[in-house]
């Protein structure tokens, strides 16, 4: 019983943490045409409780992606300068899109163990019914 | 005579560690993003490791153990060739899926197990 409750945690752990990174995702996708905006990037950790780790996951610090950002040339640009340029965003849509999807893929994998583990232990109180 | 049915006992520890296994292989899935994480797995069920006969024996659970009871099944990484990705996490979500099957598997024959053999008990019982 206790194995199920810790099976529970650490799945719903793991929902939150996908979620997260899903939130993120999104919020850079739509400001991917916001002018200098940096992407926000998390990556996960293993949840450490009184000094050793529990299992469950959390995701760490949101980041900045300290890469490039985009030089834009459109010289009707408020923000543009002397040669026309202003600095983009360093959104790239493809990276962004392929991230979404794994989140999601994680995601379900983590549905998917929590809904079974909650069947297994369900079947187990059955066996008191009678 | 019915104090001791080994039919319950086995089922019971069949139980557990198909229980522990849904743990471990939960915190697998958990971590599958999670950089520098390892797989893990729990060595399989047998009936040798239920017996231990060289346990003490103690009249009450926390008198001789002072450590965390009942782990009878040892967790260890299982690394699997060809799986690591770029940020070291070898974590393969259909090897898990697997396991999770195997697991529920196991748990609902323990569970059969049990419950026939109760139902066994209860005609022998006459009700």
């Amino acid at each position: 019983m206790n194995e199920f409750s810790d099976a529970l945690g650490i799945s719903a752990s793991g929902l939150r943490a996908q979620a997260t990174r899903l939130r993120y995702t999104s919020e850079n996708i739509a400001n991917t045409d916001t002018p200098g905006y940096r992407r926000k990037i998390t990556s996960f950790e293993a949840h450490v409780e009184k000094g050793r780790p529990d299992g469950t996951v959390s995701s760490g610090p949101m980041r900045l992606d300290p890469s490039a950002l985009a030089r834009i040339h459109d010289p009707a640009h408020p923000m543009a300068d002397e040669a026309g340029y202003y600095d983009g965003s360093n959104v790239n849509l493809l990276i962004e899109i392929a991230d979404a999807r794994e989140a999601q893929r994680s995601y379900e994998a983590n549905l998917k163990i929590f809904d079974q583990t909650r069947q297994m232990s369900s079947a187990l109180m059955d066996l008191l019914r009678r | 005579m019915y104090e001791d049915l080994s039919v319950f006992r086995i089922a019971f520890d069949a139980a557990r560690h198909a229980g522990q296994r849904q743990a471990v292989v939960a915190r697998n899935v958990a971590n599958a993003d999670t950089p520098g994480y390892r797989s893990q797995d729990i060595e399989p069920f047998s009936l040798s490791a239920t017996k231990d006969s060289f346990a003490p024996k103690s009249t009450r659970q926390g008198h001789l153990s002072a450590t965390e009871p009942a782990r009878l099944w040892s967790v260890s990484n299982v690394a699997e060739p060809g799986s690591m990705s770029p940020n070291g996490n070898d974590v393969s979500l259909e090897t898990e899926m697997l396991r999770a099957i195997d697991a529920d598997r196991q748990h609902n024959r323990a569970l059969a197990v049990y419950r026939h053999a109760m139902t066994v008990l209860r005609t022998s019982l006459g009700r």
